[in-house]
This record gives C-alpha cells, sequence and structure tokens, in this order.
C-alpha cells in the first residue's frame, strides 16, 4: 500500500513538477511569513524580523532541493535530465555514437544468435504437462556405453517391473506415412507410440484426446498441429473424421499442441499413430517378438516423491535381473535417464561442446567491440577533460561525473543491444536455411525467444558497464590544473603504455585468431567442395516416391518403378534415368555386416554401405566401370547379385578379382557381378568405404526402404520444366502416389557441405566484424593521437620535419602497435587452430596459406588505418598552430 | 555553552514531529516553534531538515497535509497525524525508551 502510494505520488510529483516545486515555495513561504510574525510578537521591529528570520532560514533554494529530493522521484528526475543530456551530447557526435553503436551492435547480434541455438536445444522444454518429471530412457552397452534403443520386450520388462513410475510409454522416433487431404497425397513423418504415450506425456491436446487404453491395434492418429494448420485448414470437425494414412483409413482422435514435435528436440513428426498398426502402414516394420531389434524410445513419468536418481537405482537393479534372465541377448546392458526433451543422448556431448566454443568466440567478439568501445569513449573522455575539471570546481561530486559518464555508455550499449538483435533476427533467419542432408525430417530452425531478448539484455548491460566504466574513471579523475589549462589532463607523468594502446593491441591480436580460424574454415569449404565425391554432382535432378505406403506390393512396386523409369527416361532433355532406395552423402544409409566365405576377414571394420540400384546407375551417376557388368532388370527370383567399389575388392578380396564370387551381408548371399570405381558415401570428408550396389528388382521384397525409391534422373536443358513432366509422368500412372525429396543433385551436394559451410560462414562474419572494429579501434586511438599531438608536429614542421617524414612518424608509431599485436595474436592463432582439426577438410590446422595470407592482410589493412590520420598529420599547417599559443 | 540551541540528536526529528502532531494538527514553523519552546529551547529546528522530514513522512503515509487558513488569516499547509503515524510515533517511542535505558546503564557502569 504505502510503496504504491509512494510510487503514484512520485509519478504525480514528477508529472507536474513545476506544481509540486510550487506548492514547497509557498510552504516555505508561510514558514517564512509566520517565524517573521513570531518574531515580530516579541517586539522585533519588521526589518530585524525579516532579517532574523531570512538567517534561521538559510538559503531558500537549498531547503526547497532539499525537500525536493525527499521523495525517489528526485534521484528519478535527476537521472531523466542525465539522460535527456546525454542524448542531446549524443547527438552533437554522431559518428562516435554510430562506431559505437555498431561495434556493440556487432558484438550482441553475435552473442544472440548463438544463444537462440543454445536456447532451442538446450534450455527450451517440450511442450508436456509438468516436464521436470518426464524423463526418456535409453539403452547402455557393455556397461554402460551410451546409447541405444530399447527392444519391444525390454519395454514390456520395464513397464511391468518398475515401481519408480507411474507411467511408462515407448515410441518408434520415425514413421514415413503418406497423407492425403484434399485428394492431394502428401509424404510426412511421423511417430508411432504406445496407447499410453499422451498419458504419460500430459499433454495438453489443441483438440480432441490422444489414445484410449484399448487403441494399441485401432487406426486411429494424432494430427500435428503445422500439420492441422496447413493441410486441413485448422478445421475443429475433423476430430472423428477419417482420413486416409498410407492407403488406410485412420480416424482422427486428436490435434497435437502447437510446437510440440515429439520428446527429440531436433526431429519433426507430423502425426502420431498407436504402436500396434506399424505393420499396417509401414513395409519394413520391426518386430515386437524380437529381443535383438533396438528401435524403441522410452517416455516415463516419475511417481510423486521419486528423485531421477531413485530411479536410477531401481532400473540397475533391473538391469542386473534382466542381465540373468536373458544372458544371450541382455548382457551387460543397462538403462540412461536423459531429461525429456533434452538432445539425443549420444550426440550430447559434442552438440554441448561445439555450442560452448561457438559462445566463447561469441564472447570474444563482444570483447573486442567493448575494446573498441572503451577506446573511443576513452578518447573522447580526453577530450572531454576540461568540462569535466570546470564540472568538479564547480563542486560536483565525482560519484555524480561518474553516474553520467555510466548513463552514457549505458544508453550506447543499450541502442547496440537492440540494432544487435535486430541483426540477430536476420541471422538467424539465415542460419535456419541451413538443412542437412538427410532424407527424415529434422527441425534445426532457430528463433529470437525471450530468453535470448533477456540475455541480450543483460549482456548488453554488462558490454555498457564494462566499456564505460574504465574511461569514465579515468575521465572523473583529471589532473585538476591540468586540465583547466586545457592540456592534457589524463596521462599521467611516467606512464608510457597507455591503456588505449593496451586495447587496440588485444583488439588486433583478438580479432587476428577469429580471422586465422575464418580463413581455415574457409580453406576447409574450398577443399571440401574440391573432394571428389566419385559420382556427377551437377545435372542430375532427383524424386522420391514410396508405393508402399500405397498398398502396392512388391511386385507392383517393381513393375511401377521400372515402367515409370522408362517413361522418364523417354522424355525430352534426358539423357538417362535411374532408381535407387537412398542418395549418396546422406549422412548415413543402410549398412550390413559383411563376410566372404573361404577369405581371411578383412582389415578393419567388416560394415559394408548398401543402395539399391536399377539399370543405367552407373552411367546416370557417372561412376566408372573397372570390371564386370553393370546391374539391369534383374529377375527378382534369381540368384541376388551385387556390384562393389573398390574398396570392398581391397578390403575383402585384397585387391584380387571378385567377379563371379559369392559374398555374405548379414546372412543374405549376393553374386559380385561388376567392380565399379570409388564413390564417398555418407559424408564428403570421410575415408572411402566398401560399398555394395544390390539390385532394386531383387531387394524391395525382402528388405524395403524406409525413405522411399528415388528416380535419379540426368538432363540437359532445364530442371524444373523436367520436374514438373516428371511429376506428370508419375501421375500418369497412378495419381494418388505422394512424391518427394524433390531436388537436384546441386543442391543436396550444398546440403551435403552442410559443416563446412555453417561453420564457414560463422567464422567469417565474426572474424570479418573483429577485423572491423579492431581497425575502427586502431584508427581512433591514431587520429587522437594526431589531435593530441598538433602542436608538437607544427613545432617539428616549424623546425624543418617535411610531411613525409611526420606521416611516416604517425603510421610507425601505429604499426607499432599493429606488429606488437601480431606478435601476440599469431602464437594464440596458432593455438587455437590446433582446437578446430577435427572440423577441417582437406587442409591442415597449420595451413601455410592461410597463416601468413591472413597477417599480411591485417598488416595491410592497419597500414590503412594509421595512413588516413597520418595524411592529416602532414596537412597541419606550423604557423596556425604555433599561433594558437 | 549549554543555553545555546543546539541540533538534534541524529534520528530523533521523526518522533518529536510526531509527538507534536499528536497534540494537535500544525503548521511546519508551529512545530519547530513548539518543540523549540517545550524544550525551553534547548532544540533548534531549522527549515532545512523539517521541512524535508515533513516532506519524507507525508509521502510515507504517516501525517497527511491540507492547506488552512492560520489565526492570522494566511495560509499554511497544515499536518495531521493519522492512525499510521501514531503507531509510528508508538514504536519509535518504545525504541527510544530503550535506548535512553541502555545508553543510561552504559553510564551508569
Amino acid at each position: 500500500m504505502a510503496l504504491l502510494r509512494s510510487i503514484r505520488n512520485g509519478i504525480q510529483a514528477l508529472r507536474d513538477n513545476r506544481a509540486r516545486n510550487r506548492e514547497i515555495e509557498q510552504e516555505l513561504d508561510s514558514f517564512l511569513e509566520e517565524s517573521i510574525q513570531e518574531k515580530m510578537r516579541r517586539g522585533m521591529s519588521a526589518e530585524a524580523a525579516l532579517r532574523a528570520a531570512r538567517v534561521e532560514m538559510g538559503s531558500a533554494e537549498t531547503v526547497r532541493q532539499k525537500v525536493w529530493s525527499a521523495g525517489w522521484e528526485s534521484t528519478a528526475d535527476a537521472i531523466w535530465r542525465d539522460l535527456t543530456y546525454t542524448l542531446r551530447r549524443l547527438s552533437r557526435t554522431p559518428g562516435l555514437a554510430l562506431v559505437v553503436l555498431l561495434s556493440i551492435a556487432l558484438g550482441i547480434a553475435a552473442n544472440a544468435t548463438v544463444f537462440s541455438i543454445v536456447s532451442k536445444f538446450l534450455l527450451r522444454g517440450v511442450p508436456v504437462g509438468n516436464p521436470a518429471t518426464l524423463i526418456t530412457l535409453y539403452r547402455t552397452y557393455d556397461h554402460g556405453q551410451c546409447c541405444n534403443n530399447l527392444p519391444y520386450p525390454v519395454y514390456q520388462d520395464l513397464r511391468e517391473q518398475t515401481k519408480s513410475f507411474s507411467g511408462v510409454s515407448a515410441y518408434y522416433e520415425l514413421v514415413p506415412a503418406s497423407i492425403t487431404s484434399h485428394n492431394d497425397a502428401q509424404r510426412v513423418w511421423g511417430q508411432a507410440t504406445t496407447e499410453n504415450f499422451f498419458d504419460v506425456a500430459q499433454l495438453p491436446m489443441t483438440a480432441g484426446r490422444g489414445f484410449l487404453p484399448n487403441e494399441y491395434r485401432s487406426p486411429v492418429i494424432v494430427i500435428g498441429y503445422r500439420l492441422w494448420k496447413q493441410r486441413f485448414d485448422g478445421d475443429p470437425a475433423l476430430i472423428g473424421k477419417s482420413v486416409n494414412v498410407s492407403g488406410h483409413s485412420y480416424t482422427v482422435v486428436g490435434v497435437a499442441p502447437p510446437g510440440f514435435r515429439g520428446l527429440d528436440q531436433v526431429l519433426d513428426p507430423q502425426f502420431w499413430v498407436p504402436l500396434g498398426v506399424l505393420q499396417e502402414i509401414t513395409a519394413n516394420s520391426p518386430h515386437e517378438e524380437s529381443r535383438t531389434t533396438q528401435w524403441l524410445r522410452i517416455a516415463a513419468r516419475l511417481k510423486p516423491g521419486i528423485s531421477q536418481a531413485q530411479a536410477q537405482q531401481e532400473l540397475n537393479v533391473i538391469a542386473e535381473r534382466l542381465d540373468q534372465a536373458h544372458p544371450e541377448t541382455d548382457k551387460n546392458t543397462g538403462f540412461h535417464i536423459e531429461r525429456a526433451g533434452a538432445l539425443p543422448a549420444r550426440d550430447k556431448q559434442t552438440l554441448v561442446l561445439f555450442l560452448v566454443a561457438l559462445a566463447g568466440v561469441a564472447l570474444l567478439v563482444l570483447l573486442i567491440a567493448c575494446a573498441n568501445v572503451a577506446n573511443l569513449l576513452l578518447a573522447q573522455g580526453a577530450q572531454r577533460q576540461r568540462e569535466m575539471a570546470v564540472r568538479l570546481a564547480l563542486g560536483a561530486t565525482r560519484a555524480q561525473l561518474l553516474r553520467h559518464l555510466l548513463i552514457e555508455s549505458l544508453v550506447l550499449a543499450l541502442a547496440g543491444g537492440v540494432l544487435g538483435v535486430l541483426l540477430s533476427v536476420w541471422a538467424t533467419y539465415a542460419l535456419s536455411s541451413f538443412r542437412l542432408p538427410v532424407p527424415v525430417a529434422i527441425d534445426l530452425s532457430v528463433q529470437i525467444d525471450w530468453r535470448v531478448l533477456l540475455y541480450s539484455f543483460a549482456l548488453s548491460l554488462f558490454a555498457g558497464f564494462i566499456c564505460g566504466f574504465l574511461p569514465a574513471w579515468t575521465a572523473s579523475r583529471p589532473v585538476m590544473p591540468n586540465a583547466l589549462k586545457g592540456e592534457e589532463a589524463l596521462a599521467r607523468p611516467g606512464r608510457r603504455i597507455t591503456l588505449r594502446n593496451l586495447l587496440v593491441v588485444a583488439q588486433i591480436s583478438l580479432s587476428l585468431v577469429l580471422l586465422c580460424a575464418a580463413g581455415l574454415f574457409l580453406r576447409s569449404l574450398e577443399a571440401a567442395a574440391k573432394i571428389d565425391t566419385g559420382f556427377r554432382s551437377r545435372g542430375i535432378v532427383m524424386m522420391a516416391v514410396d508405393p508402399q505406403l500405397h498398398r502396392y506390393t512388391p511386385e507392383r512396386s517393381v513393375q511401377l518403378l521400372s515402367v515409370a523409369r522408362q517413361r522418364i527416361a523417354a522424355l525430352p532433355g534426358v539423357l538417362s534415368a535411374s532408381t535407387t532406395d537412398g542418395v549418396p552423402l546422406s549422412m548415413g544409409h543402410r549398412s550390413d555386416g559383411f563376410n566372404v566365405p573361404g577369405r581371411p576377414k578383412p582389415q578393419g571394420e567388416n560394415v559394408v554401405e548398401l543402395y539399391m540400384a536399377g539399370p543405367d546407375y552407373f552411367s546416370t551417376l557417372g561412376i566408372p566401370r573397372v570390371a564386370g557388368r553393370d546391374l539391369g532388370e534383374e529377375n527378382p527370383t534369381s540368384t541376388r547379385v551385387g556390384v562393389v567399389n573398390e574398396e570392398f575388392v581391397r578390403r575383402f578380396f585384397q585387391g584380387t578379382n571378385p567377379v563371379g564370387h559369392m559374398v555374405n551381408g548379414a546372412g543374405v548371399p549376393y553374386q559380385i557381378v561388376g567392380v565399379v570405381k570409388d564413390t564417398k558415401s555418407r559424408t564428403i570428408g570421410e575415408n572411402q568405404r566398401p560399398v555394395l550396389y544390390r539390385s532394386i528388382n531383387q531387394t524391395i521384397a525382402s528388405d524395403p526402404s524406409q525413405d522411399g525409391y528415388t528416380f535419379m534422373v540426368r538432363y540437359e536443358g532445364d530442371p524444373s520444366a523436367l520436374i514438373t513432366a516428371m511429376q506428370h509422368e508419375i501421375h500418369a500412372m497412378d495419381p494418388s502416389l505422394a512424391i518427394f525429396n524433390v531436388q537436384t543433385m546441386q543442391e543436396h551436394m550444398r546440403d551435403a557441405l552442410f559443416l563446412p559451410r555453417l561453420v564457414g560462414t560463422l567464422f567469417t562474419v565474426f572474424g570479418v566484424s573483429g577485423l572491423l572494429l579492431a581497425l575502427i579501434g586502431l584508427y581512433s586511438v591514431m587520429s587522437y593521437s594526431v589531435s593530441q599531438r598538433t602542436r608538437e608536429i607544427g613545432v617539428r614542421m616549424a623546425l624543418g620535419a617535411r610531411a613525409a617524414q611526420v606521416q611516416a612518424m604517425i603510421v610507425r608509431g601505429g604499426m607499432k602497435l599493429a606488429l606488437v599485436a601480431l606478435l601476440i595474436g599469431l602464437p594464440l592463432a596458432l593455438a587455437a587452430a590446433r582446437l578446430t582439426t577435427s572440423l577441417l577438410y582437406g587442409i591442415r590446422p597449420w595451413d601455410l596459406a592461410t597463416f601468413t595470407l591472413i597477417p599480411t592482410l591485417l598488416v595491410a589493412v592497419s597500414l590503412f588505418a594509421c595512413w588516413i590520420p597520418s595524411r592529416r598529420a602532414s596537412h597541419v599547417d606550423p604557423i596556425a598552430t604555433l599561433r594558437m599559443e | 555553552m549549554p543555553d545555546q540551541p543546539t541540533d538534534l540528536i541524529q534520528g530523533t526529528l521523526d518522533m518529536l514531529v510526531l509527538k507534536t502532531l499528536a497534540l494537535e494538527p500544525m503548521h511546519g514553523y508551529g512545530i519547530a516553534l513548539r518543540i523549540e519552546q517545550i524544550s525551553d529551547g534547548a532544540f533548534r529546528v531549522n527549515p532545512g531538515s523539517l521541512l524535508p522530514a515533513l516532506s519524507r513522512m507525508e509521502r510515507a503515509g504517516h501525517i497527511k497535509g491540507e492547506w488552512r487558513s492560520t489565526e492570522n488569516n494566511r495560509r499554511a499547509k497544515y499536518y495531521v497525524l493519522n492512525a499510521k503515524g501514531r503507531k509510528a510515533l508508538e514504536s519509535e517511542t518504545r525504541n527510544w525508551g530503550r535506548q535512553i535505558a541502555a545508553i543510561n546503564r552504559i553510564l551508569e557502569a
């Protein structure tokens, strides 16, 4: 109450501060009047009474001030006055204000952008009810190695045996389906969950409900919010209606809340179906009875009062029990608990490390920016030393001056922060356009949220303080006699290394580190783009269908793919066309352990990458044949044939001709009919892996693909016209087929360079901002020193120094700083480079080109930054400066 | 010089003002005069500390100010003690008593 009143009265006083002052004055007048009356009553003369009363009261103005300062509003008023004064002063030096603003904006933008990634992947939870007690479970192997998914029987054991949880549910991470709306089929990814999933997650449904206990095998579906809005127009009447899911009729029972993308942070599922219907809608679903197929993730709800540690203890006991009951499958396995919504347990550490490193770099940029701003303000403070001295001499306290100067830097920092957040809105937008080259649904988009705003605000305040305090402190302590005379008053006698020089050196060396990193990553990007993938990287269009999502039998699928391929190959502009189940460089595809009967075990790993291939696959992708024949329209029922790459031959056949031999992959025999050159399989930077291409006709029935089947078409001319024509051909055969993953090989290659492109871009932005900041710093220090030394230069010139000599003197002074910075920064950069080794493609961390080019560049631009002020120095008119004395 | 008026003891002004106002509503000069008279001229309250104190207490809601006419038919701001101020006076008086007792004990020890 009292606080409220105080605030109300204060605001009133502030709003009408003239009225408040008038009231105080009136009260003072009446006080004086009463005092005079009283004194006259005691017998004083009117004149004497007036004088005595005046003396008693002292300065009326002081009393008025004191009364006014009794409330909080006076402080607010003073700060407000400082603020307006600051703004007026800043508007008089717009150049300086702009540079400071931009510096801080760059620093804040870097941090806000990195923090928006942190916020999305580490801080933001999932929109479930009571997220603190919801956990996800993984299975460990080999005494605690992290992490695998769980087989269904193990899930059942957990559900029956645990007492720590009020509910245990399981889900299959990603299931493709074709969902039809408005007569248009679209392939989307979703999840299959146990019937209790929505109850365990306590998901606040947007409409409808989750699954009922008896719906484990019922044809029901929960639609994701985005899918509901985009494909079903957000129609609330959709609940209870049936939709076509991969050729089956499913009843929509609920709509998930906005922002819910399952319990894993990176996946982007858009529908949920009961686990029991998996076999019906997908071609290759894992077997529920198998105790070795690890495919389920567990979401469980802790009972009230049970801690995560207690649950872990119970799980350990259960793991022990399972180890004994099923020694052949569950030996040495255990369970690992993660908070729901955490990053995937296996990659968590790497990702966290990467983000921490990134955040460190962003802070470095901000530090450079702060050093820059501190420097500019220092120089400016030096120019204002006379003003400071006068104010001190007139009785201002040092605290008042400090407050004043700090307000100035805080205003600048906060304005810079606002600008920085705007910049990072753009930066996060640009970042969100990076895509992983994988065929499944992944959500990597980042946005500015309230956490980022809060963080940026705090960081701006912090930046304002650290870059304002030092200059404010020194500026508020001028050497008084000097300052009043208008001479150098901040330089303490006998100090040769000034703070300003130190800051500039620090700035330049830090930005050297960043620039070297940027140089390395750009070189690595260049090297990565030049890596020979072994296949044609342009002039290919890709388009996928999955007939098995439309109730096609394997035989009909083979027929459809074969006929569609022939029809597409006959289109104008098409050179050749083939079919496959997966595009190379998609960060991992199918693979199996192989052995060759009658041959020694291979050197190194026996894992072989498996790709399905239709006719003309190698000619379409431009992979040269070494021996044997290509794959054609193979007979699905005859002996399985395969074509292997040279690495396969090296590893399993020690370089001898394998054609005609039988090899064995996970129990399936293949006869090798040909050998082709090596290609990159998972990522651009990898070492060659052994690959076996198997016939698509012979594999669809026994080992169908989850990713559908892709037509790869080599073309001449305009790809967009071709894409339309291809879609037309496919829909001419079956208009209900969903077409997806349409892209050119060039687009796919750009996505495949995801990592080098991402770090290259980030560091280039960071490095260039750092460089710009450092140069502005160097420039401002040099031009300040020129302005300080005008008189000295005038004297020198009067004594016969030539303009060129003066100019050289100034440049020498600046370059000394730059060279010292180089000497400090280079070892730091070399040390930092060692840390980047694992992120580089095709070049070594101590890359000669980078480490000669970047320092040279730095010296060149430093020279430029010194040259501009030095020109001004050489134009000093000795007569004019000496006359000023 | 014991007859010379002295400044108030630190921190007692509010209490004395509240006590004075407990008798009847008064304007600023009246309060100063009353304190000076009752203390037999020992304490003199100057407007430089009295008026800010009044403003502060008004803001805190202990007293309420209103403009009235004086006996000389002039306008002055009269301050009225309210319930909250009465409570504050009680607690400050209690505190003061405790402090005086403690100081006395120390001096007599």
